[in-house]
């Protein structure tokens, strides 16, 4: 009877601990199909009549879908050539450098440790020189630092936990390095190394002040909201909602399929 | 395939491109940091280090790095106890897979937001004449509480939005970390009549040591840019209680002098200071997790 | 062609007609060399309303018009970093009252009339505004939006507690104190208290001109005087009267304030005034008198507009067509345009002042009001290209005050002058 309750306790608190954390998002939701007037108001309003212009505002705004396909490709890209570079690289940092395999993946984390202003200015200088600034290319290299350094950074440690009598029986039975490391330590260590994807993935997505200084025409979604969050000299409360609410979904849906890929491999390697 | 040739070509490129990128923006700070660079006029000169000593008579230079410091505390670990407490809560009390994932799934919204369409939003909720916060405060007989004009309250306001994103975002990587756990040590833990509180606080958390430090770190260097949120929120105000460094940079460089040499001499103290003081908690942290 | 016809009826007709020719051969000769122009821009309605006009220039010219919107800030920092570091990957850009001087002494902009082709009538934007992208005699920009200060008050909280509307300062003052004290369910006034150029220094300015404050004293400094600390020590006393928060607010909140009802005095710039007879976002429609600052407040003249890049524009042919558009998407017929679109807000022209298309879209008190406001209104700030930094030095420290960080106000206006000096020294 006791453990009845407590069960119940902790599951009522539970609730209301997200309902607390997505209260922010509903409210935002809910806001998105107001009139400016029901914001706007000293008392909130729950019932109001919804309206659709808001999304229309968006849906019209052309700037839009080129930052969504300009953000589609830069993050893609980006993450996609960190992962690859950066995920081998940490499997070796984590096995075969002992001695100095610490020192390198600190100074990978260093890299992140100056403003993005100061990265920005020698940036344009350098990109202009070279003919790539406002390009889709420089872009992603410059976010490339931030990728491979995160990626290596928070794989290394998923292929620490691996345990060693896997690899060292492979290693038994003749399996080359690369062998080992992408038959056995990878799908092992699959499950964290989607925290660090993801992770990266979302750094890159709301990057702005690179993106913002970086390029012109081919700017990225957040310069993109960014934009919209004035309208001439009106702040357009309801059309920050919606943007907010779509500019949402295209990283939910790249996240879902990321889990749902996760959960079959994960169920596939414990048969 | 030798170890060696696997070792090398595993890591040239990834370091390779990483310190070529690295070396060019070092470079480049220290290049414009020692000039006297404005971006008003296309005449600059080598001033040596007039631009560091210029930095230690600053007063909201160092106002900014104060600042800085809190926020760092604040959001790491505001970040870190709440995605542990979420973590444990949601692993104990919910079990089947479905509803977790959803709840996972809903507390990767946050973070994905684009940060200054959040900011906006926030911004809103502490309103303290329209917002939803103050509304409930009033509910209950409190306030209204100026969150953001409030000089000693804005830079937790400003914390908790950041908290709000990255603990439940943190959350969900730590319950996806828990879920890889071997079962053992907790079903002996749970044989030992242990409490819940004390399987996690004694064997599941110490177990989760390395990957957690790996992420205060990171969260650590992440909240070292946290321009955009503050930006939007409070410019840095009321007056300076919430300017932080890469703000001021920010103010400096590019958004009203155009001092770029002063806002790059800024960076690379910043970047001195976050090596040295980053590396002693880095091997503290390793210490302690061995 | 309208634009033809329009011209043909003026006494300038052979000019014009001259004109005309030249303009034609530039087309022959530049038609299709500048594949894409781009532009950059902020959502004002002005900007917005041309995506359904762009087509006609891009036929016009065989390029692609693209213009790219920022929100303030960013604008702001991109056309910085684009013009200065010669990147140059906007033709047209985006210049306000307060980076104005900043550009033409860094040599970033062509002179208006050296682009824009004469047909388009430079003359004919409003002086007020032209005053303000002018820097010694020459105008550099082409407005479109603008304008100066204007009160709005709650006319029926007014009636209620039998006040006239306020014609001097002093006036002011006591209603503002009445109306907060009144049982009406509205605060006595608001304004913005958010740190910036543009921001709380924007608004507190009149009032340190009203007490006869000078920014400069020859070189030096001279906003730490006497009127400023009065200007200072009054805006903050009116701030007690204001809304919980008000001491961080920026045009927005204080402008959704009085809109939601809860202010009973603002004196804000006068392209607010339409927005309050919005029903789908105003509570207050009906309820609000405009009037001019009373005395001896002066009003904040402001400008936003389209500048030719000399980066972006460097060859001939980009000149052209850049200059081109920013007389066409500036123009009259635009303007009118406009009106017809339903947008009242962004008037750069006397002309379009004058139609009648406009006078009947707005109420008559609002448009007596503006036209009262005008002989006041004047560029306040400190025309110097480093008034971006002094200014947000000055905001900061003014917001210290308004939220109570510091409460010496002549020490800390002292301490933003000190600043100060070093941003003019560096000019030299």
């Amino acid at each position: 009877m006791g453990r009845l309750i407590s069960v119940t306790l902790t599951r009522a608190l539970l609730a209301l601990l997200i309902v607390v954390a997505l209260g922010p998002i509903l409210w935002t939701v809910l806001g998105a199909f107001k009139e400016l007037r029901d914001i706007v108001t000293p008392v909130p309003k729950l019932l109001f009549s919804p309206t659709l212009e808001n999304f229309a505002t968006i849906l019209r705004n052309p700037t839009i879908r080129d930052g969504l396909l300009h953000s589609v490709i830069v993050v893609s890209a980006s993450v996609i050539i960190g992962a690859a570079l950066g995920i081998p690289a940490a499997y070796t940092l984590a096995r075969h450098a002992r001695n100095w395999g610490d020192d390198v993946q600190f100074f990978v984390l260093s890299l992140r440790f100056m403003p993005p202003v100061a990265i920005a200015i020698p940036f344009i200088v350098i990109y202009l020189d070279l003919g790539i600034y406002d390009t889709l290319f420089g872009l992603i290299l410059v976010y490339l630092i931030t990728t491979i350094s995160t990626v290596i950074w928070l794989s290394v440690p998923a292929f620490e936990r691996v345990p060693l009598n896997i690899e060292e029986a492979a290693a038994m039975e003749g399996c080359s390095p690369f062998e080992i490391f992408w038959r056995f330590a990878l799908p092992v260590a699959s499950p964290s190394l989607f925290g660090a994807l993801v992770f990266t993935f979302v750094l890159v997505w709301n990057e702005l002040l690179l993106a913002l200084t970086l390029a012109a025409q081919n700017a990225t979604l957040p310069v993109v909201a960014a934009s919209i969050t004035s309208l001439g000299k009106e702040v357009p409360w309801g059309v920050i909602n919606a943007a907010t609410v779509l500019l949402v979904v295209p990283p939910l849906v790249f996240i879902g399929l990321l889990m749902g890929l996760l959960n079959t491999s994960v169920q596939s390697g414990r048969k | 395939m030798k170890r060696k040739t696997f070792v090398t070509l595993s890591l040239v490129p990834a370091i390779g491109i990483l310190a070529s990128l690295a070396l060019v923006s070092v470079a480049g700070a220290v290049w414009f940091a020692l000039m006297n660079r404005t971006l008003r006029s296309s005449d600059y000169e080598f001033v040596g280090a007039y631009n560091f000593l210029r930095l230690l008579r600053d007063k909201r230079f160092f106002n900014a790095l104060e600042i800085s410091a809190i926020w760092e505390v604040v959001t790491v670990t505001g970040t870190l106890v709440l995605a542990v407490l979420l973590a444990v809560l949601i692993y104990e009390t919910v079990k089947k897979p479905l509803w977790r994932n959803l709840i996972c799934f809903a507390f990767l919204v946050p973070v994905l937001l684009p940060r200054v369409a959040a900011a906006f939003i926030w911004r809103f909720l502490y309103s303290p004449s329209l917002g939803l916060i103050n509304y409930l405060c009033g509910l209950v007989g409190i306030g209204p509480v100026e969150f953001l004009a409030d000089p000693s309250l804005a830079l937790i306001s400003v914390a908790i939005v950041d908290i709000w994103q990255w603990g439940l975002f943190f959350t969900v990587i730590l319950l996806k970390l828990m879920e890889t756990l071997p079962r053992d040590p907790i079903e002996a833990a749970m044989l030992d009549n242990a409490r819940t509180w004390e399987i996690h606080a004694y064997v599941t958390l110490p177990m989760l040591k390395a990957p957690i430090i790996s992420l205060a770190l990171v969260k650590a260097v992440e909240s070292l840019r946290s321009f955009d949120l503050i930006f939007v929120m409070t410019g840095g105000g009321p007056g300076t209680a919430t300017e932080t460094l890469d703000l001021y940079a920010y103010q400096m460089g590019i958004n009203m002098g155009g001092r770029i040499s002063y806002a790059s001499a800024m960076s690379i103290l910043l970047l001195i200071v976050t090596t040295v003081v980053f590396t002693i908690i880095w091997k503290a942290g390793k210490k302690w997790a061995a | 062609m309208k634009r033809t016809s329009l011209l043909l009826g003026t006494a300038l007709c052979a000019l014009a007609a001259q004109a005309q020719a030249q303009q034609t051969q530039a087309q022959e000769a530049c038609k299709g060399a500048v594949p894409t122009l781009n532009v950059i821009g902020q959502g004002m309605p002005a900007v917005t309303a041309l995506d359904a006009h762009l087509s006609e220039f891009n036929e016009k010219w065989d390029t692609e018009v693209k213009i790219t919107l920022l929100g303030e800030n960013e604008r702001r920092a991109k056309a910085r970093l684009d013009a200065s570091t010669g990147a140059g990957s906007y033709q047209v850009l985006y210049i306000d009252e307060a980076n104005l001087a900043e550009y033409v002494s860094a040599d970033w902009i062509y002179p208006l009339a050296d682009v824009v082709p004469e047909s388009y009538d430079i003359a004919d934007f409003r002086t007020d505004l032209s005053n303000v992208a002018t820097v010694d005699g020459t105008q550099y920009f082409a407005p479109f939006v603008g304008g100066g200060d204007v009160m709005m008050v709650r006319t029926d909280l007014l009636e209620a507690a039998g006040l006239d509307v306020p014609s001097t300062l002093d006036e002011l003052v006591e209603a503002v104190k009445v109306l907060d004290a009144a049982d009406n369910g509205a605060h006595g006034w608001a304004a913005r208290g958010q740190r910036g150029s543009g921001m709380n220094v924007w608004r507190w300015t009149p009032f340190f001109r009203a007490m006869g404050g000078e920014w400069l004293d020859g070189d030096m400094p001279a906003f730490n005087s006497e009127a400023g600390v009065e200007a200072t020590e009054l805006y903050t006393d009116l701030m007690s009267y204001g809304p919980p928060g008000v001491g961080t607010f920026n045009w927005s909140d204080a402008v959704e304030a009085f809109r939601g009802g809860q202010v009973a005095i603002l004196i804000e710039s006068d392209v607010f005034g339409p927005w309050m007879e919005d029903p789908s976002k105003s509570t207050v429609v009906g309820k609000v008198g405009y009037a001019p600052p009373p005395d001896p407040l002066p009003s904040a003249g402001w400008a936003h507009g389209w500048a030719v890049s000399k980066a972006g524009a460097a060859d001939d042919c980009a000149k052209t067509i850049a200059g081109d558009f920013v007389g066409w998407a500036t123009s009259k017929e635009m303007e009118q345009q406009r009106l017809e679109a339903g947008i009242a807000s962004d008037i750069g022209r006397t002309s379009t002042l004058e139609s009648e298309a406009y006078q009947s879209l707005v109420p008559a008190e609002y448009v007596e009001a503006m036209l009262a406001t005008g002989p006041k209104t004047d560029l306040l700030i400190m025309k110097s290209p480093a008034w971006p930094e002094i200014g947000d030095t000055l905001g900061l420290a003014l917001e210290e005050v308004f939220t109570g960080t510091r409460d010496d106000i002549a020490a800390t206006l002292d301490e933003a002058a000190f600043f100060a000096e070093d941003s003019l020294m560096r000019l030299k």
